[in-house]
């Protein structure tokens, strides 16, 4: 078992396309366990996420992980996102088509020498119930397998942290729960801190620990998923009266 | 046939290949991937011979590398020979004039690849020599072997830039397409047919692969 995570992040970005500006400014910390980051598109979710991750520079800010800064606008740290040990599961997966589900989820594990490799390879694909697709390509397996090995490809390394960005939203309810629980098992044995980006409410629910609520760039709401969604159901029916009192 | 003139274009256009590797992948790689403002120039340049008559692109090399000029005469002094109308000489025309046909393929395959790939590969702990090693050679492998097919073909077709830089040297600078020049300025059709005809079946070829490759290389990736 591993240390308790922690990530410490304060965001300030901004973009200008067509002569609309989009400002993200975001300050929070996250510990081990999983932290959902709820909003719409366009929010900033993958943003954060990205910046974390070293594949974006934020104009201006800070974010530490287990106290080591990554990127600290003030001191000019900025740490390449390939010596920064975070896990990312991207969207789209990302699984790399011309190698096999072993070769992807070995990807990360260069370093290490031959007999080592195939342990922690091994091991995690048991993890993870993928065992038996060691030898095929991305393209030969079903959706919830290849999501399964995106997981398992970001985990192998033991990341400080590992960031999800709506990892789940393409997959029918029952592989999404099974998939979850695997997940819940994997954060609580690790206790890393996680990331977990999504606008689906049953997510919310099924997953976080605690809740950040995001809207055009800002935090809207921290809290549980019980706190936020009750937040969010007030701030329905107040619309809905509204709507009703016209 | 005069297989001299074969021999030397052979050599000449593998050559051009070999170094068009070397030389056109970083640079595709920085053509595909910076995000520098002004790129837009050297992508125009790295261009140019597609559109520049061969002859204007032959003259400026033939200036560049002159004895009057510094690089003619700082490799002179060191190999004691003449830069242009040289092989050397011809060798390096001869790269500048295929750089497109390498470099464009190379950099469109690059371009195609997915960016979260290469952010995955980021986040995995990869530098950037080995996402290139692992993910982008491999991916791109069908646009590589179309450009070093391309400019191989394009070297062994060049004329203008040959006779410009070269001139028409027996064993050193005249290459087959120079040979058929001079075989139909002695009317002597017969020999020009020959290997005319050999030029076009080699260039059919040579294409009919490229096209054949890259279906099985996409085949092999996606469908399987």
């Amino acid at each position: 078992m591993t240390k308790a995570a922690s990530l410490s992040i304060r965001i300030l970005k901004r973009f200008t396309a067509r002569h609309h500006e989009f400002r993200l400014d975001v300050d929070f910390s996250v510990e081990s366990g999983i932290t959902v980051l709820f909003g719409p598109s366009g929010s900033g979710k993958t943003t954060i996420l990205e910046c974390i991750a070293g594949l974006l520079t934020p104009d201006a800010g800070r974010i530490s992980v287990n106290g080591e800064v990554l990127f600290d606008s003030h001191s000019r740290v900025n740490l390449p996102a390939n010596i920064r040990n975070l896990g990312y599961v991207f969207q789209t997966l990302a699984l790399f088509p011309h190698l096999t589900v072993e070769e992807n989820v070995g990807y990360g594990l260069a370093r290490l020498t031959g007999n080592e490799r195939n342990q922690r390879i091994s091991a995690i694909l048991e993890s993870f119930h993928i065992a038996h697709l060691g030898q095929q390509r991305p393209d030969r397996i079903s959706g919830g397998e290849r999501q399964r090995v995106a997981l398992a490809r970001s985990l192998v390394t033991n990341p400080r942290a590992l960031l999800l960005d709506e990892p789940l939203s393409a997959l029918d309810y029952e592989t999404k729960s099974k998939l979850i629980a695997d997940l819940r098992t994997w954060t609580q044995d690790h206790r890393i801190a996680v990331i977990y980006v999504t606008h689906a409410l049953d997510e919310v629910f099924a997953l976080g620990d605690r809740v950040i609520a995001l809207k055009d760039g800002r935090i809207a709401e921290k809290g549980t998923p019980a706190e936020i969604l009750g937040k969010e159901r007030e701030n329905l029916i107040r619309e809905l009266q509204q709507v009703g009192s016209r | 046939m005069n297989w001299q003139a074969i021999g030397l274009t052979a050599k000449l256009a593998t050559l051009v290949s070999l170094i068009l590797l070397i030389v056109g992948l970083p640079l595709a790689y920085w053509v595909a991937y910076s995000r520098w403002r002004l790129k837009f120039l050297v992508e125009a340049v790295v261009a140019l011979p597609l559109v520049l008559p061969p002859t204007v692109l032959g003259f400026y090399v033939l200036v560049a590398i002159g004895s009057q000029s510094p690089v003619g005469r700082l490799y002179e002094s060191w190999s004691g020979h003449s830069f242009a109308f040289s092989f050397q000489g011809l060798l390096l025309a001869s790269v500048l004039y295929s750089l497109p046909f390498a470099v464009q393929p190379f950099a469109a395959a690059f371009s195609q690849i997915d960016r979260n790939l290469l952010n995955a590969s980021a986040t995995l702990g990869a530098s950037r020599l080995h996402t290139f090693k692992r993910i982008i050679f491999p991916l791109s492998l069908s646009g590589i072997v179309t450009g070093i097919v391309l400019s191989f073909a394009h070297t062994v077709g060049e004329f203008g830039v040959v006779l410009m830089v070269g001139g028409n040297i027996p064993g050193v600078t005249r290459t087959i397409s120079i040979d058929i020049y001079d075989r139909v300025q002695d009317l002597d059709y017969a020999t020009a047919n020959e290997t005319a005809l050999l030029l076009l079946i080699f260039s059919f070829v040579v294409l009919s692969g490229v096209y054949a490759t890259n279906r099985q290389l996409w085949r092999g990736w996606l469908g399987r």
